[in-house]
């Protein structure tokens, strides 16, 4: 910590002291109301969500739109949610659960094992291996989806879990992120003392090293989970069976049957319920995760 | 400095150098290989690079280029305004609550870009009626349709700006909050206001930041698919408006591999070459500061985590 530089030096209490001076209540006021108006507009979109989803077809367009109904539906959407289709929506949850679990879990093991070795030991191919992890980072996933799908057909995934897992094991901005992490969390005399105590290479890395750089692994998890579950264009153009939809498509697949004459009932309710649910675990959860995202974002800024 | 080892783990590397191949380095390949080809009858003849001159008079695919361009210069440009005004303010001392605000700005980008565009094509529809109506106060009364056509792209800005505008102003938050209080104590001393501080110090030495958010951003938005796909099913966005757009309905419209895997080509080269450049303009003077903060950066994190990444996390560009 003592490293460099003379913001290091700088406590929170000398910041205190900085934001200590002359209090200008009238500029306080202006800015306040400017801070409040931006977080208006950040928050209503997600407001009008959650007083739509308690309305029926009728109520959400001859109700005030920010305003709850005389009769809440709450209950009655939901009914109709859990029982549309034999439930599907909740499948979709499941299948949302399933990529992003899986896929965080494995792309950060994968990302930990590949920046590790490419941090801590030379190689042959290390230049190489940078370079590469590199490259693919600036390439964005969405200008490959194309010649992805067209790999995942001619290995005959279409339309399974493994077909939208496996492509999003490729992470390289994973690997960019744990090796610049590895290479200043973990020194380099830790592979020679946890050789002279007798282990491998791999005990060291699974037994040492692992716990070591765990808050990197957690960042990158939950920066990883968070994607995937957001995750549309790739499971778009892999799955066209509605019961390996994540949810993303699934709200989506209804969203287009509104305005497809003959589609049946709207399902006004249905879509704006499930897509509150959909978000509501990361509304609960992300006061706390938010410091880890946030460093991991600062951190990896490199890559958007 | 890092010694070289004898016994290497290729092992651990294995996973990664396989997942490379197999979903990035073969896709890439196998696309190029297929974008020399035409399918006819359901068999691949070759045409050597034919495709690639039939997208050299795609004017629709440059049309659609251009469009993702000028969009992201519009979103970028209101987007980072609105960042580093709000950075700003919540690091003055006219704000109380700064915590919550971070929190509430930040919040969009945990919702996904399908329920954002669910939710605004919702909002921008007329039939709802919603914010809509402060619109008529300047078109005479006349209703405002944002989904309509000469409308739309401006409807995609606003749910960008949306979310992501939290996002860019953690980053130059936490750019901001790395910078030596000493500059402020001198820049008093020299009789500096507030506003001042923040027009002389901060943003200057914010530009590194912006300059890699402004092209991070361009980049990203050459990618624009998710919002105005949605969009598609209310309004009459057509089925190539974006470059991405063009190049899935190609492939799943009208089962068009070839043409398809031909424009994901240029378009991953087009995105590779845009992000060459911006490494080169911007990497010059920092490559050995990148180095040393890395390395700040990494030391902050084993320890306390979160805290300490607040405060120096921001320097890394």
């Amino acid at each position: 910590m003592s490293v460099t530089g003379p913001s290091f030096s700088t406590t929170s209490l000398q910041r205190k002291h900085h934001a200590r001076g002359l209090k200008n209540s009238a500029k306080t006021l202006l800015t306040m109301a400017l801070v409040i108006v931006m977080a208006a507009y950040f928050l209503l979109p997600l407001y009008w969500l959650l007083v739509s989803m308690t309305k029926n077809t009728t109520q959400l367009f001859n109700t005030p739109m920010l305003a709850f109904p005389s009769h809440l539906n709450l209950g009655a959407n939901l009914r109709w949610l859990s029982s549309y289709q034999g439930g599907i929506f909740w499948r979709w949850v499941l299948n949302s659960v399933i990529y992003a679990v899986i896929t965080s879990c494995g792309a950060t093991l994968i990302s930990a094992m590949a920046g590790y070795v490419i941090a801590m030991y030379n190689f042959r191919f290390k230049r190489q291996m940078s370079f590469a992890v590199l490259g693919a980072l600036m390439v964005p996933s969405a200008a490959m989806v194309i010649p992805v799908f067209l790999m995942i057909k001619s290995l005959g995934l279409i339309n399974t879990y493994a077909g939208v897992i496996l492509p999003m094991l490729f992470n390289p901005f994973g690997v960019y992120f744990m090796m610049v992490y590895i290479h200043e969390a973990m020194p380099m005399e830790l592979i020679d003392s946890g050789r002279i105590d007798g282990a491998n290479d791999y005990g060291i890395f699974f037994r040492i090293g692992m716990p070591l750089i765990r808050p990197g692994l957690v960042t990158l998890l939950l920066i990883t989970f968070v994607s995937t579950w957001n995750n549309f264009f790739l499971p778009l153009v892999l799955l066209n069976n509605s019961n390996l939809y994540p949810l993303t498509l699934g709200l989506d697949i209804w969203t287009a049957n509104l305005n497809t004459a003959g589609a049946g009932q709207p399902l006004y309710p249905l879509i704006l319920i499930g897509a509150f649910l959909s978000i509501l675990p990361m509304l609960i959860l992300f006061p706390l995760l938010r410091n880890y995202i946030v460093s991991g974002i600062a951190m990896g800024s490199v890559k958007s | 400095m890092k010694r070289t080892h004898r016994r290497v783990p290729y092992g651990l590397l294995a996973p990664f150098a396989l997942v490379f191949l197999l979903f990035f380095a073969f896709p890439f390949l196998y696309s190029l290989y297929l974008s020399f080809f035409v399918n006819s009858g359901g068999t691949n003849h070759f045409i050597g690079l034919r495709n690639y001159g039939v997208a050299w008079q795609d004017t629709n695919f440059w049309y659609a280029l251009f469009r993702v361009v000028y969009y992201g210069v519009v979103q970028v440009a209101i987007m980072l305004v609105l960042a580093l005004a709000l950075a700003l303010l919540l690091d003055s001392r006219f704000v109380k609550s700064k915590a919550v605000f971070r929190i509430v700005y930040f919040l969009p980008y945990a919702v996904p870009g399908v329920i954002a565009a669910i939710m605004w094509g919702f909002l921008y529809s007329p039939q709802l009626d919603p914010i809509l109506a402060v619109f008529k106060l300047f078109t005479g009364g006349n209703p405002v349709n944002i989904l309509a056509n000469g409308h739309v792209l401006y409807g995609i800005v606003n749910m960008a700006i949306w979310e992501w505008t939290g996002y860019n102003m953690t980053i130059y938050f936490a750019s901001l909050t790395s910078i030596p209080i000493e500059l402020y104590d001198a820049a008093k001393i020299d009789g500096c206001n507030e506003s001042q501080v923040a027009l002389h110090i901060k943003l200057p030495l914010l530009r590194p930041t912006i300059i890699m958010t402004v092209v991070l951003s361009i980049i990203g938005s050459l990618q624009l698919f998710n919002e105005p796909f949605i969009l598609s099913s209310m309004t009459s966005i057509p089925w190539n408006y974006t470059p991405n757009m063009e190049i899935y309905n190609m492939a799943f419209a009208y089962g068009n591999f070839t043409y398809s895997a031909t424009l994901s080509i240029i378009l991953s080269v087009i995105t590779f070459i845009a992000s060459l450049l911006f490494m080169y303009a911007t990497s010059d003077e920092r490559k050995t500061k990148k180095v040393r903060l890395h390395r700040r950066m990494a030391k902050g994190q084993a320890g306390n985590h979160a805290s300490e990444v607040r405060a120096e996390g921001g320097e890394v560009v």
